[in-house]
């Protein structure tokens, strides 16, 4: 069982930090062998970033619980998404926080129940009911966006007609599949949302490959997030990245349309 | 305090989240509200059409609720990305091209954890691989089987698999590290 406390300083005697994300210290304890190790993370400097820093740090460390005076709800998100629990309004010095949890005062001054130790892959309530909350949260998100595409097709089934539709995709198979991948990498979202499309257009009379590739690049190639992905990996890979995946999602289409006319005949 | 000011805080982004996803559904709501006023008749065609849509999905959606749910009793983020390169050769890459697949939510959601991994040295050709094999989702193939058959759905999950493979060799070519 190890356990993180957020602090300003390595040491045991240091008060604990007030936020997980400033903090510039996690100090990570194994309440077996009672080892300390101070680990400094650079994104607790206060510039923004600390708590996510904080997380991947908890996680690499294998931690099982985080104590700080104050968690973001996006930095406590990761941690419960990744079974690590995290009590927050924590204060005092280290050295208290540890001897009150490993007592069990702690958890009982804030109501949490202790953890079974030989739990493993068990699944316990908890676990059940933080994959139900995950689950919904996820389907939840996912249902206003999909609600809307399926209002705009059936908008879409009683005014667009297939002249209109033949105006962009004009029945010349590799023009259609190019402006099948360069509509899949503007528009971004759950991928639900480009099998109802490609089905809608299908219906239309759109050829598959030009459906096929928008599928493809509707996840593989994102103009949308480019920013983010240049900002996290670098403008070299994103860049390169996204123009190969561009690519291949026509290249995908047409194997796949080609293996699908070759097996049905 | 510290309690109050974080029901707060999660309230403001709790809203600020609701206003973004509802922005599009409203926006069609109101050109059916207008349609409704003006073309009452086009209207109705247009709802019973969409009506139709949600009839073809909602046992699929099911499908979906489940596998999402089994996905997050058995998969947490860390276990997936701890398979990212630390394992050279097809071993990485098979785990690579695993982890993507079963990776789930929105792309940006993983930055933070792609970019900490490459910082640790992590090589760009998993990262790429590992990108790709998100068009793979396990738990959408109810929808996209009822929508365009299985053995559609089997060959391009093939070559997307391949094609992931492929661009990842493509990058680790082309974004060579600077590890000095």
């Amino acid at each position: 069982m190890r356990i993180a406390i957020s602090s300003n300083k390595p040491d045991l005697e240091a008060r604990v930090g007030s936020r997980l994300g400033t903090s510039k210290y996690l100090m990570i304890i194994d309440l077996r062998t009672m080892a300390v190790e101070a680990v400094p993370y650079p994104g607790g400097s206060g510039q923004g970033g600390g708590g996510i820093q904080a997380v991947v740090l908890a996680i690499s460390k294998k931690v099982d619980t985080v104590l700080t005076g104050y968690c973001s709800p996006t930095a406590e998100k990761y941690l419960s998404a990744n079974g690590i629990e995290i009590l927050t309004g924590v204060s005092g010095t280290v050295a208290e926080v540890v001897q009150q949890y490993k007592t069990g005062d702690l958890q009982r001054r804030m109501g949490v129940v202790r953890k079974s130790e030989s739990g493993g892959a068990k699944i316990d309530r908890r676990t059940l009911f933080l994959a139900l909350k995950n689950s919904s949260n996820q389907f939840i998100n996912l249902l206003p966006i999909l609600v809307g595409v399926v209002l705009l097709i059936g908008l879409f089934n009683a005014f667009a007609s297939k002249e209109l539709l033949s105006y962009l995709f004009t029945g010349n198979r590799a023009l259609d599949t190019l402006w099948g991948a360069c509509f899949g990498s503007i528009f971004t979202g759950n991928p639900i949302n480009s099998y109802i499309i490609g089905g809608g257009l299908l219906e239309y009379g759109v050829g598959l490959c030009a459906v096929t590739a928008l599928i493809i690049a509707w996840v593989t190639v994102g103009l949308a997030q480019l920013p983010a992905e240049i900002s996290a990996l670098g403008s070299k890979f994103a860049l390169i990245r996204n123009g190969i995946s561009f690519a291949l999602s026509i290249a995908i289409a047409f194997a796949t349309v080609g293996i699908l006319n070759f097996i049905t005949g | 305090m510290i309690s109050l000011n974080k029901d707060r805080y999660l309230t403001k982004i709790w809203k600020k989240r609701a206003v973004h996803l509802l922005i599009f559904p409203a926006s069609v709501l109101f050109i059916y509200g207008i349609l409704f006023i003006i073309m009452p008749g086009k209207a109705l065609i247009a709802l019973r059409s969409s009506g139709k849509v949600f009839a073809n999905i909602i046992m699929p959606l099911c499908l979906v609720f489940i596998l999402m749910l089994v996905l997050n009793l058995f998969l947490k983020p860390a276990y997936i990305t701890k398979f990212l390169g630390k394992e050279a050769g097809i071993k990485g890459i098979i785990l690579s091209a695993a982890a993507g697949i079963i990776s789930a939510g929105p792309i940006y959601a993983w930055y933070p954890m792609l970019k900490a991994l490459r910082e640790k040295g992590a090589d760009s050709s998993f990262i790429a691989i590992f990108l790709g094999n998100r068009a793979v989702k396990p738990f959408l193939l109810p929808i996209m089987i009822s929508y365009f058959g299985w053995i559609y759905v089997l060959i391009l999950t093939v070559f997307t698999i391949f094609g992931s493979l492929l661009a990842g060799y493509c990058i680790g070519i082309l974004v060579k590290e600077n590890r000095s």
